[in-house]
């Protein structure tokens, strides 16, 4: 259903981009600009490779901050990006998982933002979907609308959740 | 020459942090070989790499002197090495697995999750409604999993051999008296609860842990949506049942609405069945939510839902007319704090008062009104990923006013209870559930304490396998207790169930063989009933279903063997109860093409045994269509019994059969939403 959604990796580093613009302005300087060069090899060449480096780089970051939920954010991002974009890959489940590690261990942090987490579930929804749209299209699309509505409920400013909104509301039109 | 040396020097002085840059390499492997994908990495820098498919990792890093090398990989314990950066070369790294915690571990032994509680998930609410025979009941709807039985007659949930009364339903934790509504002999009695209402239940089948009392067979706990986000209005129209309901969404609350009619006037009007009618069955039923995020941690929950459903039929020369009002209610405040701490407590009230007219002879009158008030408490508590503790208290206060003619009781009692469950890794793969259960009643004065445990082995995400032994107990129903001259003992069983699953993303398979011990059952004894009674139930259970066969085509099996028998009630010997058949089998299939989702669902069950004789097999083909009309409106259609078998349901004494009041029974609803902002959600909730 969603597949086209992610019919060109464009849009995955745009996302990128705007989750950097988003979080980069909370977060501790030098930790963002370790992120930002992390992000911006990443744009350079956003090939399947690139993205399991640049996972790794992030998550050699979140060593150095693990108290930080910045690294766990892009973490998740970057990795859910693989995997809806190579949502049959080898590495695909593995990095499913990295993201719900990611996820969860951002839950549990008290500063983290409500509204990116929620982002990110909808997108770890939205994911599933892309992986098999027969079987889980009609399983969980109605979480990955909650999940984005609950986002921009929480941050009405949350550029990512509207994107991937408006992207998910677009799959289904064309779906329909 | 000085232009030779300023070259050499500048040179030489470019080359110098190239020099200095210290190689690190090595192999990561763990007991298999080598692993791929691990990530080696110096602490508090970005130097580092990711191993090749032979596991080798290799890099640069300009730091010198000591530092520490990390290698991690999901699923593994971390690897940490503090050394001077000369000596990390040629470094054979062997990680070991990392055993999962409590938290990364659903044991899904006994248990049928529905809905997202669980990782093992095998119907939601659409699902439910979509189901083969289910009409959107979510009772019919689980008698498509083992382990559960069909009794033809009121359509209730057994399980394993155990009476209907056997089997417990739970909103957001807190128990429900009467979760059907009422209806005549021959008629399915449905279950009270919309399916939309819930995100989630596990319906267990035994083996549960102390926080679920007064079941003596199984539970059902269903948990309700959390706080809606959006708006949403919504109505339904079939022949049968006419809804209308809606959610209003605050900022951090959400206010929900549903009210229902069903009818089965005009129904019978167009497709009349073998009963003579005076009021066909009528319910009127409404419904409320209110559910509150008082912080990010902290939920309030509540419900009250009332039913009034009227029959009336012409039988055996008199005019049966059934009425009964079913109100429920429930608050529940659910709240995390400090570390690990979560604490939940809650209220229910349940009021039942049924009236019927020409009963047993016309001209007579039959009233029972019953109420229980259910209080609970409980506290848990994480203590570390390896070990997790609640602890709890309840109480229910229970009433009972019944009258026939000149007889009649009074009833009211007490029951108290306490819980405490730990759960523990022993050791990884292996994870112990201990319980403990106390209860005192209130008209007896008798203790109860009911340990349970649950063993299980998780070698892997695809397999697992449990043990669960435990004491379960329920008082008798009123009748008993008030016959019982009020000193009849709680009934017990006892569990043994041996549960062995395999699960991969396209196939899950469960094999459950159990034993059950029943003790003090209630016996009629020289017109007393007494505590007397006893019984066994043991059999197996198999659960498969698939979805590789054929591209969007899902099909599951369940079978489930059982031999049962006890002294209970009237019998004069330990035998067969009546309700229980042998063998039970149930094929589903369903096939989604384009905006048609196709279901087809086969129930067998073999004959049961009455005094006067043994039923033939039951059997019914059943088909379903659902159409997505649009995104704002779905069609569903059903046909119960395409076959057209007359299913015998009873025999009674006099050798006459009870069967079912019509062989086919066809259904057809639209469900339109109003205002929703999301496509193919027919929830108001």
């Amino acid at each position: 259903m969603t597949s086209r959604i992610f019919k060109n990796r464009l849009f995955a580093v745009i996302l990128a981009l705007i989750a950097a613009l988003h979080l980069c302005a909370a977060q501790d300087i030098q930790m963002g600009s370790l992120i930002g060069e992390s992000l911006s090899k990443l744009q350079q060449d956003p090939t399947p490779e690139a993205y399991r480096n640049c996972v790794a780089e992030l998550k050699r970051i979140d060593a150095m901050c693990p108290e930080s939920a910045a690294p766990k954010y892009y973490i998740a991002l970057q990795s859910l990006n693989f995997a809806v974009m190579n949502p049959h890959a080898d590495q695909t489940e593995g990095l499913i998982a990295e993201a719900e590690q990611a996820i969860s261990r951002m839950e549990e942090l008290p500063d983290a933002d409500p509204s990116d987490i929620c982002t990110l579930k909808g997108f770890l929804y939205m994911v599933r979907i892309v992986q098999d749209p027969a079987r889980n299209g009609r399983r969980y699309y109605l979480d990955v609308m909650d999940y984005y509505e609950k986002a921009l409920k929480h941050n009405p400013d949350n550029q990512l959740a509207r994107q991937l909104q408006q992207k998910f509301f677009e799959g289904m039109a064309e779906k329909q | 020459m000085k232009h030779f040396l300023t070259t050499f020097f500048l040179t030489l002085a470019a080359l110098c942090p190239a020099f200095a840059q210290t190689q690190i390499n090595g192999t990561v492997s763990d007991a298999q070989g080598p692993l791929i994908g691990v990530n080696v990495f110096v602490v508090g820098t970005l130097d580092g790499s990711i191993t090749d498919s032979l596991g080798r990792f290799s890099f640069k890093t300009p730091r010198t002197g000591e530092l520490t090398l990390r290698a991690v990989l999901l699923g593994y314990e971390e690897y940490s090495r503090t050394a001077d950066a000369s000596q990390l070369r040629g470094l054979e790294i062997r990680l070991r697995e990392k055993a999962a915690s409590l938290d990364e571990v659903v044991v899904t032994a006994s248990t049928y999750s529905i809905g997202k509680s669980n990782q093992i998930k095998t119907l939601d609410a659409l699902d439910v409604v979509m189901a083969g025979n289910s009409c959107g009941d979510v009772v019919a709807a689980l008698q498509v999993l083992p382990g559960t039985q069909k009794v033809g007659e009121d359509g209730k949930l057994y399980v394993r051999g155990g009476e209907s009364e056997e089997c417990q339903t739970f909103v957001n934790g807190m128990h429900v008296l009467v979760p059907y509504s009422t209806n005549v002999e021959g008629q399915s009695q449905r279950g009270r609860f919309s399916p939309f209402l819930f995100k989630g239940m596990s319906f267990s089948l035994g083996g549960y842990g102390g926080e679920y009392g007064q079941a003596l067979s199984s539970v059902l706990p269903m948990e309700t949506t959390d706080v809606a986000s959006s708006d949403k209005l919504g109505v339904s129209a079939s022949l049968v049942d006419w809804n209308v309901g809606g959610t209003k969404a605050f900022e951090h609350s959400s206010l929900s609405f549903n009210a229902a009619l069903t009818s089965l006037g005009l129904y019978t009007k167009l497709f009349p069945d073998r009963c003579d009618w005076t009021h066909p069955y009528r319910k009127l039923s409404g419904e409320a939510q209110y559910k509150w995020d008082l912080s990010a941690n902290s939920v309030l929950k509540t419900y009250a839902g009332y039913d009034w459903t009227t029959v009336g039929l012409r039988t055996e020369g008199r005019s049966l007319s059934m009425n009964e009002h079913n109100l429920y209610a429930n608050a529940t405040l659910r709240t995390r704090f400090g570390a690990g701490w979560t604490l939940f407590a809650g209220v229910a009230e349940s009021a039942v008062f049924s009236d019927i007219d020409d009963a047993l002879i016309a001209g007579d009158h039959y009233h029972n009104s019953r109420n229980e008030v259910h209080l609970k408490a409980e506290l848990q508590r994480r203590f570390s990923p390896q070990f997790k503790m609640s602890a709890g208290v309840e109480g229910y206060l229970r009433d009972s006013d019944k009258s026939y003619e000149e007889t009649g009781y009074r009833l009211d009692y007490r029951l108290l209870g306490a819980h405490v469950d730990a759960q523990l890794r022993i050791v990884p793969r292996l994870f112990l559930n201990l319980s403990a259960r106390g209860e005192q009643v209130s008209y007896s004065r008798e203790w109860l304490l009911m340990p349970r445990a649950t063993l299980s082995f998780v070698p892997s995400t695809r397999f697992q396998a449990s043990v669960m032994a435990g004491r379960y107990s329920q008082t008798p129903e009123d009748d008993y207790i008030a016959r019982g001259l009020r000193r009849i003992r709680q009934s017990t069983a006892d569990h043994l169930i041996l549960s062995m699953q395999y699960s991969t993303t396209k196939t899950l398979l469960r094999i459950e063989p159990y034993y059950k011990w029943y003790h003090h059952l209630p016996l009629l004894s020289g017109g007393v009933y007494t505590a007397d009674g006893y019984g066994y139930s043991r059999g197996f259970d198999v659960y498969l279903e698939n979805s590789s066969l054929v591209d969007n085509l899902i099909v599951t099996a369940a079978y489930s063997f059982n031999d049962s028998q006890r002294l209970y009630l009237d019998y004069d010997v330990p035998r067969t109860p009546e309700y229980a058949s042998r063998h039970n089998l149930r094929l589903t299939a369903k096939y989604t093409v384009g905006k048609f989702i196709l279901g087809l669902a086969e129930t067998y069950a073999s004959g049961r045994v009455f005094a006067a004789g043994t039923t033939p097999c039951y059997n019914s083909l059943d088909a379903n269509l659902t159409w997505l009309a649009h995104p704002k409106v779905i069609v569903y259609a059903s046909l119960n019994n395409l076959l057209g078998r007359t299913n015998v349901y009873r025999i009674h004494p006099d050798g006459s059969q009870v069967a079912a009041t019509r062989d086919r029974f066809f259904y057809i609803g639209v469900f339109v939403s109003l205002k929703n902002n999301k496509a193919y959600d027919i929830s108001n909730f």
